[in-house]
């Protein structure tokens, strides 16, 4: 009965083109809470309810019939796609106002066409199994998200990069597509993720599954495979940015999680595989965050290290397995699956936020911004408590993730052997290095926007965003809270997805004492800070609170905007010791010697992307430069076109007659 | 129960102790040791200054501040006796909480929109980030003995055998005094006498903060003392050893770590600051090789 | 015990990588030569009294009372600058050392051979890659002396690792290395230092004529 009402809702989901510009974000929240009602209904019913997986028959596609097949791990992602397309599409209602008035009924009418679909294609990429309708979904994920890139298409540069993303994707599909038609032939077995076990139960898994993550890893962004998110999120939409870092990167990892519940034997250097990468997707993530200064890009490099840390975790998780320690196992997968959720959460948040900042102050450069909190507060508040999350720090759900991670590394070090050790040694560090690289990245970036003074004009003309695009803060600050201090409601299900994986629920159970404790200490922490401002209330009671400006060693000279620290010096200190890798330059002229009254000089920065300078900027220059040389047998004129055809006619008859072909 | 009351005391005289055995060494005439206590009694009946360019940010982050460092006191144990509250893993909780409360010291720091302050908070940020992988890595040279891993239970399974936690016990020393001395910046990483701003780190965080808060702040400075002290001297003392021994091992152990750093404050320089991230690194260095070492102990590594 | 002087060793070799002042590593090359002495002393299972007094003047005396204050009349002489400054940055050195010093115990882990003491060869063999890696970074002849100075360090320890006891002929050969370097190199920069006022590598190369 419920597929029947889907159906419906995709089929109205065409309807919009007819509805006028201003009531078309309506149409989209009709069709989205019927496709969320009845997906989640699916989802809520796999995961709390029924203890294994469903099938539904969705159409007849090509003579067979076509499945759907829920069991946890769908589920999961069902829930966490559907809030944060629903905190999405809310926000992109505030957010699209002022493109209204320049954009024509059908350009809007298409854009949010396909936001439907890309929530609609997301959803059926976690339900298909079958490898062809897998495939053509997923082909139409990357189409809509395109379109959705490429919104603001009067600036050429987002139609570039528009392309290059569409090109990444299509590499991606590439490496599935040869991937699932290696294993069906190889194995005789059937051409979807069902036929995969019968190949990895006779063969060794790793090459088939390093094609997999080649694919997958590209869309879910694992250096060096990372090279289109700097630049797709920074072009796309903020509302876009935010589903597209929230959960369109996570199907990524859908697909590799998907890939190892069918492989069981031969999984340690699948699982060293996965680890490496991560880690120094994690490092390497951050530390170019570090010195950018558009603040959407920065945000899309610390997906790349949340990734990461999701990667680390998966990546212990399947070592646990493959070493036979279980704890190691079930608490890295649950680490990183609940990392999923949480990524979800804060970054959406902070892409959501980061967008109200632009549209306001239409600059994206944070060093353009500063003191922002007096004017937009509240916007202040939720970016503060998206950075606070995103850095790992209690009592908010990010720690709850790390803190998972964390138990598994330190409780399996006795039980380990000695390569076991090594591995987690640097696990644990990285991660650390991680975690204070993170805290490094967001007190910069939330102090150098929204605290000291103005460094431009830009700011003045700021006010609080309007009323409707709070409701997504709220709701996505509920959560993030919620996961903080009551994380073991959120653990039972994710254990039940751990279980798919290891076999063995109750080790799930240990950590559910640990994760009370934790809840009570957050609890005594947060009556702590109230009593403290109790107290600092009646003492100031009494005293004289004046107002002097801030201690300037007596120099009244400067602009009050110039005399504070910037975002490139902020990140100096960093860049210096990571010279090679963030590849910093800076360009301004030196004083001469003669130069007594030095002129005006201009000073800039530009940092770039060794892989991608290193991948796909010089093969591709060189590539082009040599057909180029090609380019000269094109000169445009029929007869030389005619002259071609009549060579290639003389040459296939002489070697015809010279028995040769 | 009773290690929160020792760290409290502790962190009382520690800041005293060591103010007189700088002064001693200086030649100059020695204050009394209560002298910080007097300090902040007088902070307590001052009103504050706040500056128009801060928002609720500088109001807020002093409490979160002393907070969070209050709360990791919780967390330690004292030889033996577990803190007041203990949980499996809960020194990655201790460990993130100090951290919460640098960031929100970072954050008021850049509030004030004063160049000083940033260049401090700036300094700060790098050298606590290149300092954590030091403490975890020491943590988990402790937690090769044992899978329960509260932080009670990790040093219980170090003193199962003497020789074990002479060896650990003193290259884990000398890492957590260095540690101590780079989170509560001291000497050699930071001077906290000069009130020159281009070399200062922490000092110059708190500029512009007046009242309570100052006095809050520094009270949590010395509850950071009290706690590394702690964590120094549960390499020594032993749990089981009669309770009144180890009260005033305890005690003693104290007053020898707030000697030493009184010691080393006076006779080393501070470095040039462009080498400090260097010399950061240079304790995660030591605790690695600790940790190899470890795994030679426990077997792991064969050798004959 | 000796695990105790095995991390010692292995943090004077941190601190290697991490100084910069050519006071500093004197003082650490003699720190180095008790060390020695220390390990020496607690894993000979039998002592005799004329090996015992040849091991101690080797370690004692000659690594750590008369190599270094050769070496600070050397340095002295020449008035070299105090600081030499390595040609990677040294946050990098440092990292190099502790992979160096991982590979070394990876490594006496699976050498496990009934003839070999592999609890010397750990930090043996990390020393001697530490010693030729210092060499290649630093520019001053002076530097390289050090540099050679760690490597016989560790080659004394591998000397301990293939023999229970001491074998006369190993530690007189490793003795004359020792001399025969310090020796010559010390008398050579001092005629360079007199002739050519400095003793940077890069303008002694240009001597190559």
């Amino acid at each position: 009965m419920e597929i029947i009402i889907f159906k419906l809702a995709i089929i109205l989901s065409i309807l919009i083109f007819l509805i006028s510009r201003l009531y078309q974000i309506y149409w989209v929240y009709l069709v989205q809470i019927i496709i969320i009602a009845v997906s989640s209904l699916w989802a809520i019913q796999c995961l709390f309810i029924s203890d294994s997986s469903f099938e539904i028959p969705l159409m007849t596609f090509m003579g067979s019939p076509l499945l759907i097949v829920i069991d946890k791990l769908s589920a999961f992602f069902i829930l966490v796609i559907n809030f944060t397309m629903m905190t999405g599409s809310i926000y992109a209602k505030g957010y699209l106002k002022p493109y209204l008035e320049n954009k024509s009924k059908l350009e809007m009418a298409f854009h949010l066409f396909n936001l439907l679909w890309l929530h609609i294609s997301m959803l059926f990429v976690v339900m298909f199994r079958d490898a062809l309708s897998f495939l053509i979904i997923w082909e139409i994920m990357s189409l809509s998200s395109f379109f959705l890139v490429i919104f603001e298409n009067d600036k050429k540069e987002t139609i570039k990069i528009g392309i290059k993303y569409l090109i990444q994707m299509h590499i991606g599909v590439v490496f599935i597509l040869l991937a699932f038609i290696i294993a069906a032939v190889q194995s005789g077995s059937e051409f979807s993720f069902d036929g995969l076990s019968v190949y990895f139960a006779s063969h060794n898994p790793f090459f088939i599954f390093l094609l997999f993550f080649m694919g997958f890893g590209i869309k879910a962004g694992f250096i060096p495979l990372h090279s289109w998110l700097p630049h797709a999120h920074p072009a796309a939409p903020s509302h876009v940015s935010g589903i597209m870092s929230g959960v369109m990167i996570k199907l990524g990892i859908y697909g590799i999680l998907r890939v190892l519940t069918y492989i069981h034997h031969d999984l340690f250097y699948i699982g060293l595989f996965i680890l490496v990468i991560s880690l120094i997707s994690g490092l390497i993530g951050v530390s170019m965050a570090i010195v950018q200064h558009d603040v959407k890009k920065l945000l899309a490099y610390h997906s790349i290290e949340n990734i990461g840390i999701i990667g680390i975790g998966i990546g212990l998780g399947v070592i646990g397995i493959a070493v036979k320690i279980p704890i190691l196992a079930v608490l890295g997968f649950a680490g990183g699956i609940l990392h999923i959720l949480n990524h979800s959460l804060f970054k959406s948040l902070l892409f959501f936020t980061a967008g109200s900042v632009y549209k306001q102050t239409h600059t994206r450069n944070i060093e353009d911004l500063g003191g922002l909190i007096k004017k937009m507060p509240k916007t202040a508040i939720f970016f503060l408590l998206g950075a606070l999350a995103i850095s790992g720090l209690p009592p908010f759900n990010g720690f709850i993730s790390e803190f998972l991670i964390y138990s598994g590394m330190f409780k399996s070090l006795q039980v380990g052997d000695l390569f076991t050790d090594i591995v987690l040694l640097f696990s644990f560090t990285g991660l650390a290095i991680i975690g204070g690289l993170a805290v490094f990245c967001f007190t910069k970036v939330f102090s150098i926007i929204f605290l000291g003074n103005p460094r431009t004009e830009k700011v003045e003309h700021a006010t609080e965003i309007s009323s409707s695009m709070f409701i997504p803060y709220y709701m996505i600050g509920f959560m993030i809270i919620a996961i903080g201090l009551a994380p073991v409601i959120f653990i039972q299900p994710i254990g039940a997805i751990v279980n798919i994986f290891v076999g063995n629920t109750s080790a799930i159970e240990q950590v559910i004492p640990t994760l009370n404790n934790i809840s009570i200490s957050s609890a005594i922490f947060i009556v702590m800070i109230g009593i403290l401002f109790f107290l600092r209330a009646l003492q100031q009671k009494n005293q004289t609170i004046k107002q002097q400006a801030t201690w300037g060693c007596a120099y009244k000279g400067a602009n009050a905007g110039l005399h504070q620290y910037t975002a490139t010096s902020y990140a100096d200190n960093f860049g210096q010791l990571a010279k090679q890798l963030v590849n910093v330059k800076k360009d301004f002229k030196e004083f001469g010697k003669e130069e007594i009254f030095p002129e005006k000089r201009e000073f800039e920065t530009h940092s770039s992307d060794i892989f991608e300078n290193n991948l796909i900027t010089k093969p591709s220059d060189f590539v082009i430069k040599w057909f180029e040389k090609l380019a000269v047998f094109q000169t445009g004129k029929i007869q030389h076109y005619l002259l071609y055809s009549l060579v290639f006619l003389i040459v296939v008859f002489l070697l015809t007659f010279l028995n040769w072909i | 129960m009773l290690s929160i009351i020792f760290i409290i005391i502790s962190a009382i005289f520690i800041p005293g102790v060591i103010a007189k055995i700088k002064s001693k060494i200086g030649g100059r005439r020695m204050p009394s040791v209560f002298q910080p206590l007097f300090d902040i009694i007088r902070l307590f009946k001052k009103g504050a200054i706040y500056s128009p360019t801060t928002s609720i940010i500088f109001k807020i982050a002093p409490i979160i501040y002393f907070s969070s460092v209050l709360m990791a006191a919780f967390f330690v144990p004292m030889a033996g006796q577990q803190g007041l509250l203990s949980f499996d893993v809960d020194f990655v909780f201790f460990a993130y909480l100090l951290a919460l409360g640098k960031f929100m010291m970072i954050i008021s720091a850049m509030d004030t929109g004063s160049g000083f302050e940033g260049m401090g908070a700036n300094r700060e940020a790098l050298y606590s980030m290149l300092v954590e992988p030091a403490f975890f890595v020491l943590v988990g040279t402790l937690a090769l003995f044992t899978q329960n891993s509260s932080f009670q239970d990790l040093y219980v399974n170090l003193h199962t055998s003497t020789q074990l936690s002479i060896i650990i016990g003193i290259a884990a020393l000398y890492v957590i005094t260095y540690i101590s001395m780079v989170e509560n910046s001291r000497m050699p990483i930071d001077d906290p006498k000069t009130h020159l701003e281009l070399t200062m780190v922490h000092e110059v965080m708190i500029l512009d903060n007046s009242g309570f808060d100052l006095a809050i702040i520094h009270i949590a400075s010395w509850l950071k003392f009290a706690i590394y002290g702690t964590i120094i001297s549960n390499f020594v003392v032993q749990s089981s050893w009669p309770i009144y021994i180890q009260i005033v091992s305890y005690l003693l152990i104290q007053m020898g770590y707030a000697s030493t750093i009184g010691i080393l404050e006076s006779f080393s320089a501070r470095n040039k600051m462009g080498k400090n991230p260097q010399w950061i690194i240079m304790l995660s260095a030591i605790a690695v090789v600790t940790f190899l070492t470890t795994l030679i102990i426990t077997q792991k590594i064969i050798l004959n | 015990m000796t695990y105790l002087f095995i991390i010692l060793y292995a943090i004077t070799l941190v601190y290697f990588a991490l100084s910069e002042r050519v006071k500093k590593f004197i003082w650490l090359l003699a720190i180095q030569g008790i060390i020695l002495f220390g390990i020496v002393f607690y894993s000979l299972n039998e002592i005799e009294i004329f090996d015992f007094i040849f091991i101690l003047l080797e370690t004692i005396i000659v690594k750590s009372l008369l190599i270094p204050s050769f070496l600070n009349k050397v340095r002295k002489h020449n008035q070299l600058k105090r600081e030499d400054e390595p040609s990677i940055p040294v946050f990098y050195s440092i990292i190099v050392v502790v992979i160096s010093i991982l590979i070394s115990f990876l490594l006496s882990n699976y050498l496990n051979d009934i003839h070999l003491h592999t609890q010397y060869f750990t930090i043996s063999f990390a020393s001697v890659i530490f010693g030729i890696y210092f060499i290649i970074i630093h520019k001053n002849i002076y530097s390289h002396l050090v540099g050679y100075l760690i490597i016989e360090n560790g080659i004394f320890l591998l000397s301990l690792a293939v023999g229970n006891v001491m074998p006369l002929m190993v530690n007189l050969a490793v003795l004359l290395d020792v001399f025969m370097g310090v020796l010559v190199l010390g008398i050579f920069i001092n005629r360079i230092g007199d002739t050519f006022n400095s003793v940077k590598l890069d303008q002694i190369s240009k001597l190559k004529d």
